[in-house]
């Protein structure tokens, strides 16, 4: 069951000409995600920022 | 009772302090689980009959899906709460998921375009589940519009519980779009009431997959909402000692 389907690094890569598809989705999902908690933290931080400032 | 019990358990200051207590042991917990299933997915389990590689985009299409629904439910559910029982808190928490559900429906959207390229040859078919998808990504992105052009808060947040109620007819759409008509997009893999079609090699990383980005999308929630109650309380005492 967690045997590697694939025989090299480039194989899983490619993916028999499917990789192109599989990856981008992983990339727009990783960079989704990633975008999202890096702005709600940053947004967090700039009005506890604020609110310190206003004390 | 329940009154009673929502208002005492609901207040944003008592909210604000159970995130900060919960959110770092949901957050890693479920990337674990989200990255090891991936990988699972991705690189472990077998190649489809049928479809060959393309298969393994369902890792990361079918928990965005499930997450775009459920996400408009829990607005909905928000919606009455605050209607209802007029809970700060839930309309807070209407706002909060409304960008994080327009998110996780622009990625089914998007992982399901690119699937059918593959799978279909083509990468758009207006088809009821498609289309009931694409009207779900439109209604998130009107309730995020409509909210941000009210100075008023208060009217807005009704305004909004009241639409997102009216909406809510979209989700068993498209849920039952693929029994209802003849559509190119499969019916479902895994329901509750029947066994489940997908070989157990491909289905237990799915259900973590579905499992770990659940968490991680419930992370997003709690700092998305943490963000709210900071703007709009920030004029009480309370959120002073906090910060």
């Amino acid at each position: 069951m967690f045997s590697f389907a694939f025989n090299s690094f480039e194989e899983a890569i490619y993916m028999n000409g499917h990789g192109i598809y599989v990856w981008i989705v992983f990339a727009i999902v990783f960079l989704c995600l990633t975008a999202f908690f890096v702005s709600y933290k940053k947004k967090i931080q700039r009005i506890k920022d604020k609110l310190n400032e206003s004390d | 009772m329940i009154k009673k019990f929502i208002h005492q358990f609901a207040s944003p200051k008592t909210y604000l302090f159970q995130v900060n207590r919960f959110y770092s042991f949901i957050f890693y917990f479920s990337l674990v689980i989200y990255i090891f299933s991936i990988t699972w997915g991705l690189l472990l389990t077998p190649e489809d009959f049928v479809q060959g590689n393309s298969f393994r985009i369902i890792y990361l299409h079918v928990p965005a899906s499930f997450l775009s629904q459920s996400l408009y439910l829990a607005m909905g559910i928000a919606s009455i709460v605050y209607l209802v029982w007029r809970v700060k808190l839930a309309a807070y928490l209407i706002i909060a998921i409304a960008p994080i559900g327009a998110m996780t429906t622009f990625i089914a959207l998007i992982s399901g375009s690119i699937w059918g390229i593959p799978t279909w040859g083509t990468w758009w078919q207006w088809d009821a589940r498609i289309t009931s998808t694409l009207i779900l990504f439109i209604m998130y992105l009107g309730l995020i519009s409509l909210h941000n052009s009210f100075s008023n808060h208060e009217k807005a947040d009704k305004l909004l519980s009241w639409l997102v109620i009216v909406g809510a007819v979209n989700i068993p759409i498209i849920k039952k779009s693929v029994d209802w008509w003849s559509t190119l997009h499969q019916s479902a893999s895994i329901t509750l009431t029947e066994k489940p079609s997908i070989d157990p090699s491909m289905l237990y990383p799915l259900i973590g997959s579905i499992i770990g980005f659940f968490g991680l999308i419930i992370c997003l929630v709690l700092i998305s909402s943490k963000h709210q109650i900071l703007i709009r309380e920030k004029t009480k005492s309370w959120i002073k000692d906090y910060v």
